[in-house]
């Protein structure tokens, strides 16, 4: 009995010890209204954050661990994988931070800021982890981690640990309030390109698509039973340019089939701009071919 | 907060202060604010609520009535794109001290690219049929407009009903118009 009860405390006491440890990884950023969400102490002036959750603005006031209160620009943004990054005016101390690998069924600790310097702290399981995955946004997380943990909005943008004290990754929700991790390795991944140039450069057509089904009588030409009608053209854009039309069926852009949306995000990366692309297209009927150049997407 | 919580819900008209970097937006919103009854106050002037476009300002300490910003704890939440009815129910329902949301908002979160059922897929000629429909054409006015004969246009009205899973025609408009939102994709 006696056993047992110390197992429990011990338990109870490793995860205090813990969280108490992990105050110095979070930091407030204050909003409206007396709210804050929380940020990552990433480097000692840098902190990373929900982009989703993070106000369209560039000065913020953050509270660090022990309460100081200090002002931090926005760095730069990255919707595509959920990922801002805020430079503090003056360094914090911040932990060194060890990537984790989700394990599905592992204990997961989330961390969030308190908004008074301190930490708050969350217990649960990874739910689920697998594969890469492309967000709507059209950036790529390096695995899926879905984790079965109560957050408050207040706590997105924490840290979230392993058993072990490894990082697994960024707290933020999904849809339908799933609450989820952006992996570490994204993160490392991506915050030394906002580093540089603030923003993740992605390639850009200016064409709003939705699936639709090819026609029967087209199917056989179309080599298959679905494209991307083109909703509409962005005026002076590259597929403007170009001279694609609303209404135009995209079949495939340089060969890969836009059957598979997330096969065609692949092809838009930062390395895409500028690159000549052949897009296959229906048009009154007939397929045909038309040349584009990729150019760079800009801030929505 | 507590001066909404606490007074009896006002009814009739309400002051709405209209926040909007855009001055078009701005200009928008105020119509729709106008049209359903309510005084448009300056940004600083004494008012019920606040509606704003996108985040407001951090010092703001009247309800707020956002449209698509990033800050989900305020009062009222509606997405970017809601109609006048919503905003003018939500401004009201914000300052008799109630909380607002819709369901694309609550819906509202960082997720996959969404990949269409290959079955669901709509034609370009659906698609044409459903424009009309959300116009409210009877198939007769439908069949002259798309000038093909009724039998085809019940034909497609059906196949949008079984692909949708509407049993109306403004519930079809309705879908169509939520997958359009959810699934549309820009490069």
């Amino acid at each position: 009995m006696t056993d047992q009860a110390d197992l429990l405390v011990q338990f109870s006491n490793a995860l205090a010890t813990r969280a108490e440890a992990a105050k110095n990884a979070v930091v407030a950023i204050r909003l409206a209204h007396g709210r804050h969400i929380t940020g990552m102490a990433w480097r000692s002036e840098i902190v990373v954050a929900s982009e989703q959750s993070l106000p369209r603005k560039d000065d913020f006031e953050i509270v660090a661990a022990g309460g100081a209160v200090l002002t931090a620009k926005i760095a730069g943004r990255d919707p595509g994988t959920n990922i801002a990054i805020l430079r503090l005016a003056q360094s914090i101390a911040s932990p060194s931070i060890a990537a984790g690998e989700a394990r599905t069924g592992a204990v997961a600790l989330a961390i969030g800021a308190d908004g008074t310097g301190g930490a708050s702290a969350r217990l649960g399981f990874v739910n689920l982890a697998g594969a890469e995955w492309h967000s709507s946004h059209g950036g790529l997380i390096d695995r899926r981690i879905v984790l079965d943990v109560n957050l408050a909005r207040r706590e997105e943008g924490g840290p979230v640990f392993d058993a072990a004290g490894a990082c697994l990754g960024m707290s933020t929700f999904g849809p339908r309030g799933q609450v989820i991790a952006i992996p570490t390795a994204t993160i490392e991944r991506i915050v030394p390109l906002l580093l540089k140039d603030g923003r993740i450069a992605r390639g850009w057509l200016g064409v709003a698509l939705q699936a639709v089904a090819v026609p029967d009588a087209l199917r056989e030409s179309a080599e298959q039973s679905s494209g991307l009608m083109v909703m509409s053209v962005v005026e002076g854009g590259p597929a403007a340019q170009a001279g694609i039309l609303a209404g135009d069926i995209i079949l495939s852009v340089d060969g890969t089939s836009t059957h598979r949306l997330r096969n065609i995000a692949r092809q838009f990366g930062s390395d895409s701009i500028g690159r000549k692309a052949d897009l296959r297209l229906i048009r009154s009927g007939a397929v045909i071919t038309v040349q584009t150049t990729i150019a760079e997407r800009h801030a929505a | 907060m507590s001066d909404a919580a606490g007074k009896p819900a006002p009814t009739g008209r309400l002051r709405v202060a209209v926040h909007a970097a855009d001055m078009l937006r701005r200009t928008v919103l105020s119509r729709v604010v106008a049209e359903a009854g309510h005084f448009v106050v300056g940004a600083q002037d004494a008012a019920d609520v606040v509606l704003a476009d996108g985040d407001c300002p951090p010092a703001e300490a009247r309800p707020v009535v956002t449209l698509g910003g990033a800050d989900h704890d305020l009062p009222g939440v509606l997405s970017r794109h809601a109609g006048a009815s919503q905003i003018d129910a939500a401004i009201r329902a914000v300052c008799a001290g109630l909380i607002v949301r819709s369901p694309d908002t609550m819906d509202a979160g960082f997720g996959a690219m969404r990949e269409t059922d290959g079955h669901a897929l709509l034609t370009p000629r659906e698609l044409e049929v459903l424009a009309t429909l959300a116009e409210g054409m009877t198939n007769k006015a439908i069949a002259r407009r798309l000038n093909i004969s009724l039998h085809t246009v019940k034909f497609h009205v059906e196949s949008l009903f079984r692909k949708l899973g509407a049993r109306t025609r403004t519930e079809a408009v309705a879908k169509a118009s939520e997958r359009r939102r959810h699934e549309t994709i820009t490069l």
